[in-house]
């Protein structure tokens, strides 16, 4: 489908928003699921690029999705030179959204850097569902100048904020500001946690989830050829015993070793929102 | 030229309404596509390499982009002869194009096995022998890049099968020409070429493989597309069996172009990805082309390069 662009701005850095007119989709996202967007005019960059939702804005006569995405790389950097009237090719949504359960009275976001642009859509969710949701969110970046979106996120929740250099907040990086944050009771005590950025910190915050004994929802960031179930390139091993136990998500796409010990799952369909519990993240991020 | 022009090519004794296949591995098992296409419309439809047990694949951090083409290591990863026989095969009873099943294994028994489980579904038309899967540690390629065992493969499963037969082969040889002939020899009613070509990327930063632990991956997409019309050159010259054109293959132009040099089919790989009804672009493309070129019947563009 082409979409036409209405805005693609800057907002800090290398950080960008995306404004789209998808009135004529045939499927809207939910918080947690992405697109895929042809970045080039030529072979090179070749392949789509996965966006996941940010926010879906229902207006009068439109529907509106914005797509928050920061400029890496030959593709990304192509889209941020794209103006408003111009068109994007764009398919999807696919993927796995986050789970809205209905008792989440405390939620806790955690993100690193554009890992933001998803957890904004699912505590802005919660909010919509029921009101009296708290939202924490607690973001950051390497240093002071990569910060951004913090105003925003101010406005559904409260910020707590960290630099790995300290420049700005807590010193330090994501899992130990969540284990300061438990120490020193900022935190609800039980709450539900949805986190998004870089494989190791997932991993980590999985420990403290365990440890805790709380819940949470991830979204994975992988490679992908296609983003619909095709090429088979952004396999996620998951942890055998807990993918027969809880079936939470449909997830049309995994792949069994013969013996049973192992399962992969692929991002693009059976995620890429995980069960913070089911993954098995030494082998993700081997 | 008065009507529309003949898109339709034989491959044995299989007939297919027009020359666009997808390519093995880069179509799942044809249902990921139907929100996207009418497979009907599709020449055949080549689902992804099929083993005797189902396989995991590979490592995680399977592929990674380079310039113009798409390095991956999926290793075969499938859900075996006996789940694709129960769960994916029943899907093609309400299509109507041919369904070619690509095969692979680890020894040649495999492969024979596969040939004969297969040759008692009626709904498969055509097997397509992988030799030629640069990511699997016994097998693939390297069945293909030895002559000798091509040959007693080739022998062993023509013997065990009466579906049409292509042999799908790697382009990591000296010469294809030997391996495309001992393929006719030997009773293939086809050849597809080529197969991924072995690469590699690696981060410079932490100084691993773009593919952690796998290390090496298939190259495909644009990138080896004037390799892979090369070698399909050098096929067309030698055999008489139709030769199926892969690599690279991005719009009706590049396909038009593995017809001149010798090609009577192609499939598309990589190019799905990137467009998923690139396949049906690319049959209207062709079409177009034969009208304004009047070209009534697409056998005589074939190996008319000058």
């Amino acid at each position: 489908m082409e979409y036409p662009i209405l805005k693609n701005k800057r907002v800090a850095h290398n950080y960008f928003k995306l404004d789209l007119d998808i009135s004529e989709a045939a499927d809207f996202p939910i918080p947690g699921q992405f697109f895929n967007i042809r970045c080039s005019e030529t072979t090179d960059p070749l392949l789509r690029r996965p966006f996941s939702m940010h926010r879906l804005i229902h207006a009068k006569n439109s529907v509106l999705l914005e797509i928050l995405y920061q400029a890496t790389g030959k593709g990304t950097e192509w889209l941020s030179r794209q103006n408003r009237g111009e068109s994007l090719d764009i398919i999807g949504p696919f993927g796995n959204g986050f789970i809205i359960e209905d008792d989440v009275k405390n939620a806790v976001l955690v993100a690193r850097g554009i890992g933001i642009a998803s957890l904004y859509a699912i505590g802005e969710m919660l909010l919509k569902k029921n009101r009296a949701t708290s939202v924490y969110i607690v973001m950051g970046a390497r240093k002071k100048e990569r910060l951004f979106y913090e105003e925003e996120c101010g406005k559904i929740g409260k910020v707590f904020l960290y630099t790995d250099d300290g420049s700005k907040g807590f010193q330090g990086k994501a899992p130990d500001f969540l284990m300061e944050l438990l120490k020193r009771k900022s935190l609800p005590e039980r709450f539900t946690l949805y986190a998004c950025g870089p494989g190791n910190m997932l991993r980590e915050l999985a420990h403290i989830s365990e440890r805790f004994g709380f819940p949470g929802q991830v979204a994975l960031d992988s490679h992908m050829g296609c983003g619909f179930g095709s090429c088979l390139s952004c396999a996620c091993p998951l942890k055998p015993g807990y993918v027969k136990r809880y079936k939470h998500w449909e997830k049309p796409a995994l792949q069994w070793s013969e013996d049973g010990s192992l399962v992969y799952s692929l991002v693009c369909k059976d995620g890429p929102i995980y069960d913070i519990r089911e993954v098995d993240w030494d082998e993700w991020t081997a | 030229m008065s009507g529309l022009p003949d898109l339709s090519v034989d491959i044995g004794q299989m007939k297919l309404r027009n020359p666009v296949m997808p390519a093995s591995g880069t179509f799942g098992y044809g249902k990921e596509y139907s929100a996207f296409i009418d497979l009907n419309r599709l020449g055949a439809i080549i689902v992804k390499t099929i083993t005797l047990k189902p396989k995991i694949g590979s490592y995680p951090h399977r592929s990674t982009e380079v310039a113009s083409g798409f390095l991956a290591n999926i290793g075969l990863q499938n859900v075996g002869i006996k789940r694709f026989t129960e769960e994916k095969l029943p899907y093609f009873d309400h299509i109507d194009a041919p369904l070619v099943v690509s095969i692979g294994g680890e020894s040649v028994e495999e492969y024979v096995e596969l040939a004969q489980i297969l040759n008692r579904q009626k709904r498969v038309d055509a097997l397509e022998i992988n030799i030629s899967c640069p990511n699997v540690k016994k097998g693939g390629m390297h069945f293909g890049m030895d002559l000798k065992v091509t040959r007693n493969l080739v022998t062993r499963v023509r013997d065990a099968t009466e579906k049409n037969l292509i042999v799908k082969l790697t382009p990591m040889v000296k010469d294809i020409r030997p391996s495309a002939e001992i393929c006719q020899v030997c009773g293939a009613d086809g050849v597809s070429l080529i197969n991924a070509l072995t690469g590699m990327a690696i981060d410079i930063k932490t100084r691993r493989s773009k593919l952690g632990r796998n290390l090496i991956g298939g190259l495909a997409g644009p990138a080896i597309k004037p390799f892979a019309l090369y070698l399909v050159w050098q096929a067309g010259k030698t055999v008489d069996i139709p030769v199926i054109g892969i690599g690279g293959i991005s719009s009706a132009e590049d396909a038009i172009e593995f017809f001149i040099a010798g090609a009577s089919a192609i499939q598309i790989g990589t190019w799905n990805f990137v467009n998923p009804t690139i396949t049906m672009e690319i049959i209207e493309g062709i079409e177009a082309y034969m009208v304004e070129n009047k070209i009534n019947s697409l056998t005589k563009l074939v190996g008319t390069i000058s």
